[in-house]
């Protein structure tokens, strides 16, 4: 068919393409450009993990004592064991549910579904160590869900969250919202024209949709799984919050402990885990390499018009708007709302009728002593969107290049996936290693933090732009080469415009991420380049939980609204998020 | 320096350390200097210097911004600034800039940074007659640190969950089976776990302490492992936790007086420590570091930190009113010191027991 028609010219455009199998300067300089972002955190923690560490921190003798110690302690096996079942099972949760999201609103005519980009980008605002808090103060010892359960069974604790699958129930929940976006950018982006061929033959709807959109999405799909998989094998609030205090130790925790442990700074077992958890991260991605090597086969945006199909529901998109807004209360509402509860308390002593009767609003009256944030707000801002600014166009470029197999592009995906492995509290202490020795003044500044935060969501803008990629057929682009656009040019006027709906949500979510990280700036932050999510950390440690919750429900307001102006603003220029 | 550094293979190594020595030509006489022009002296060199930067461990909008602007309200030719961390963050930080020899700190405060610091290197010894004013106990004698406030702790109860004739009074009482699995204390925090551990083997001897240890491992004891003092005690407020160990003895009073059901039980001996100031290697404003060093320490600094819910460390300074019941002094118990030195010397062996039997 398609493929069938394009051969002989897109065969002529890869022998230009290909003309040689030199790489060309432009990927190399863009392979420089992530080594330098990637290579000096990876060299410290790989460094660390060979050398005894100093009283002071520096690097002693070499040894192999830390993976020897690894290899041979009671409690590696059984956490990497823990790791690969809270890692599959939280990716499994966020994953079915985030795609079925996907499919409701980019595939079906349900009222009211473009809303829940909304819900989605509101719950990215949540910085996840609240979100965490809130579905302890929910599913805790002492919270509602275990309150009603009593009342029912009359036993005495029914549900132990803090236990393997109250991890994987929270992480995965948590993911949804993530998933959902990448997973309606893969969807967004598939043409129809397939499924309906499939459906003209006698397919039913679910058949078109297993054996044509999932399999045409299949490298787009891998790449995410792998994605959210990693990111549940590196997460650490859950496992720190949940994890530790029912004894179920994962791989980041292990990593926290010992970073700990003796009290000055020891790195050498942190950079064993850390240097383990890369090798295992890049064996997946070979894997997943192997996948897409045969990226052509599920390119669905051609040069012909194409829109997505949508299923005509009939009454049953009641049912689906039913399901979209359950969704959205469990995701969004119940633990936003258990958190604005939590907020008004002086004390948070349960949910209960006693409890409403003490309302008060001392919490924000703390938080809200004039100065408290007129810093860090400013800050917090540039950062995200700098953040975001940077990292975007970079990935879409690399993206772009790998998918077209440009030679030597596939190592551009290998490098820009690295940082995701890196545990960010073990991030933020290799570069401040770097930032520290730099002769150029950016130490404690906010730039330095700017750069850190670049390289650490870079693998996002790259899953991004890659599942919006993978399904741009070539053609148009050849075209252009064909009429003589040089490549830049072509990734430029073709690519991009195309790509505009992915790049504009992949910005958002990486101001949405990089605004709430907390780990990697904590250390990075000099006097006077605060952020507030260092603020949120401070009172995470110092402050109660009610002042937490509130400084979290201020944060939602901020982010809610910084969300709802971006989606106005590409909204009156024709871009839908 | 090591042999390897990432910069350095980036070739960044020879400009680098060319940048770095200016840093280092500082006259740090003054730290020490006893002479009774040391206040002109100090205030003099401080005007040249303009600024003061600060690492603390203290809350910033009770303690370190009212702390900043009494400062520069007395001193207005230097600027304050402050960064706020853990002490664990503190000394990640501080290590690095002294090892790249790039200190930007000028004085370091916190809780176990003291001895910390002085064991790894990363600081200069000073003196001031500040500490003169201070209790014996709560001194260096060699100049490495000084006092700067004080933590008592003790135990922390749910008081619907934990009736009152049965709050556990004593370490013992904690060995009774009808508290298993119902106890929580802190890891990965040096006045966690390694404090209680290292307070028992202080007050009962090494075998004493072995036998208790064996008997507590038996409570199933629930290892907190993220999240401040302050949060441990929300848990036993909600229900969560009835009993929270070594916590900061303060916390549940001031919930306690909001009505929560929860409060504190001192345990003796009661274990408590000083949060220390240390001034680091390659101070690039010594003379204003002291300026801060004393008003930290004068009483103006110490009631500054007394209303933020600190336990100030001069005796002329008296704790928050509602605080009291839990100073021991005060209270009529047996107060156990564990200072920063003798809390460094056996923080490796207290984490090992921690970790070879309640892990």
């Amino acid at each position: 068919m398609q493929v069938e028609e394009d051969r002989a010219l897109s065969a002529q455009v890869s022998r230009r393409w290909a003309e040689s199998r030199r790489i060309s300067p432009g990927v190399l300089v863009l392979i420089a450009v992530l080594l330098l972002a990637v290579v000096p955190p990876a060299a410290f923690l790989i460094n660390a993990s060979f050398h005894e560490t100093l009283a002071d921190g520096a690097p002693g003798a070499f040894t192999l004592r830390f993976y020897q110690q690894l290899v041979a302690g009671k409690f590696f096996l059984p956490s990497l064991i823990n790791t690969f079942i809270y890692a599959c099972g939280s990716a499994a949760i966020a994953i079915f549910i985030g795609t079925v999201q996907a499919l409701i609103v980019e595939r079906t005519n349900t009222p009211g579904r473009k809303l829940a980009f909304l819900a989605a980008v509101i719950s990215l605002g949540v910085p996840h160590i609240l979100y965490t808090v809130a579905w302890l103060l929910i599913l805790g010892r002492s919270g509602p869900m275990n309150d009603l359960l009593q009342s029912i069974t009359q036993h005495a604790q029914v549900l132990d969250v803090y236990s393997l699958w109250g991890m994987m129930l929270i992480e995965g929940i948590g993911f949804v919202p993530l998933t959902f976006l990448l997973m309606s950018s893969v969807l967004r982006s598939t043409d129809a024209s397939f499924e309906e061929a499939a459906m003209m033959s006698g397919a039913s709807p679910v058949r078109a949709f297993a054996s044509i959109t999932l399999r045409m999405a299949f490298p787009a799909l891998a790449g995410l799984t792998l994605l959210i998989f990693v990111k549940a094998f590196e997460s650490f609030e859950v496992p720190a919050l949940v994890g530790l205090a029912g004894n179920v130790n994962v791989i980041t925790t292990m990593i926290y402990q010992s970073s700990r442990q003796a009290g000055a700074a020891n790195y050498g077992e942190a950079g064993a885990y850390s240097v383990c958890l890369i090798l295992i991260l890049l064996g997946l991605m070979f894997w997943q390499n192997q996948l897409s090597r045969h990226a052509k086969r599920y390119q669905t945006i051609t040069g012909k018009g194409f829109r997505p199909r949508v299923i005509d529901l009939g009454r049953w998109r009641y049912g689906a708007a039913a399901i979209l807004v359950g969704l959205f209360l469990i995701v969004t509402i119940v633990p936003v709302a258990m958190l604005a509860f939590t907020s008004f308390q002086p004390f948070y002593g349960g949910v209960s009728w006693e409890s409403f009767t003490r309302l008060s609003l001392e919490n924000y009256e703390v938080l809200l002593k004039p100065g408290s944030f007129r810093d860090s707000i400013v800050n917090t801002l540039v950062l995200g969107a700098a953040t975001a600014t940077l990292v975007v166009p970079f990935t879409a470029l690399c993206a772009w290049l790998v998918v077209r197999r440009v030679p030597g592009a596939w190592i551009l995906d290998q490098i820009a996936s690295v940082p995701l492995v890196f545990p960010a509290i073990i991030l933020s202490v290799a570069f401040l290693d770097v930032f520290v020795n730099m002769p150029l003044p950016l130490y404690g500044t906010l730039l330095s933090v700017i750069l850190a935060s670049s390289v650490r969501y870079l693998p996002y803008g790259m899953r991004y732009a890659f599942a919006g990629t993978m399904q741009i057929h070539s053609d148009l682009e050849e075209a252009a080469t064909i009429s003589g656009a040089a490549k830049f040019k072509v990734f430029v006027r073709i690519l991009m415009p195309l790509l505009a709906a992915t790049l504009i949500s992949s910005w958002l979510l990486i101001f949405l991420l990089s605004v709430q990280a907390v780990s990697l700036p904590l250390l990075l932050v000099g006097p006077g380049s605060e952020v507030m999510a260092v603020t949120l950390f401070e009172l995470w440690q110092n402050g109660q939980v009610t002042e937490l919750a509130a400084m979290g429900i201020l944060w939602i307001a901020l982010m809610t609204c910084v969300s709802v102006a971006f989606h106005m603003l590409t909204r009156r220029h024709q871009l839908s998020v | 320096m090591s042999m390897f550094h990432p910069l350095r293979v980036l070739g960044f190594g020879a400009l680098a350390l060319s940048g770095m020595a200016s840093a280092q030509a500082q006259d740090l006489s003054v730290l020490t200097n006893k002479s009774p022009s040391r206040q002109e002296l100090l205030i003099e060199g401080a005007k040249k210097e303009g600024q003061v930067v600060l690492y603390s461990a203290a809350i910033v909008n009770q303690a370190l911004r009212p702390m900043a602007e009494a400062f520069m309200k007395k001193y207005p030719f230097v600027k304050l600034t402050y960064w706020r961390a853990d002490t664990e963050e503190i000394i990640a930080k501080l290590s690095a800039e002294v090892r790249a020899k790039n200190t930007v700190a000028d004085l370091v405060e916190g809780t176990g940074v003291g001895e910390l610091a002085v064991e790894s290197g990363l600081t200069v010894p000073f003196t001031t007659p500040a500490t003169d004013e201070l209790p014996e106990m709560y001194r260096d004698p060699r100049g490495n640190w000084a006092s700067s406030r004080i933590s008592y702790f003790g135990m922390a109860y749910n008081t619907k969950l934990v009736p009152a004739d049965q709050v556990p009074k004593t370490y013992d009482d904690l060995l009774d089976p009808k508290w298993k699995g119902k106890i929580a204390w802190r890891i990965n925090t040096s006045s966690g776990t390694p404090l209680f551990i290292t307070a028992i083997r202080l007050s009962r001897g090494e075998d004493k302490a072995k036998e208790y240890f064996a008997k507590l491992a038996e409570q199933k004891i629930i290892n907190f492992g993220s999240g401040s003092a302050r949060t441990l005690v929300d848990r036993v407020i909600a229900g969560e936790i009835p009993i929270a160990l070594n916590i900061f003895a303060h916390h549940p009073l001031i919930s306690k007086a909001k009505g929560a059901p929860v409060n504190t039980a001192l345990l003796e001996p009661v274990p408590s420590t000083a949060g220390t100031m240390v001034v680091p290697r390659g101070v690039r404003h010594p003379h204003a570091a002291m300026l801060l060093a004393d008003f930290v320490l004068s009483k103006e600094g110490q009631e500054i930190f007394a209303k933020a819910e600190y336990f100030p460390v001069r005796p002329d300074v008296a704790p928050l009113e509602k605080l009291a019941p839990v100073v021991p002094a005060k209270a009529g118990k047996e107060e156990l010191f564990v200072g920063s030195e003798k809390l460094n010397r056996y923080y490796g062996s207290s984490q090992k027991i921690w970790e070879e039997q309640f892990r």
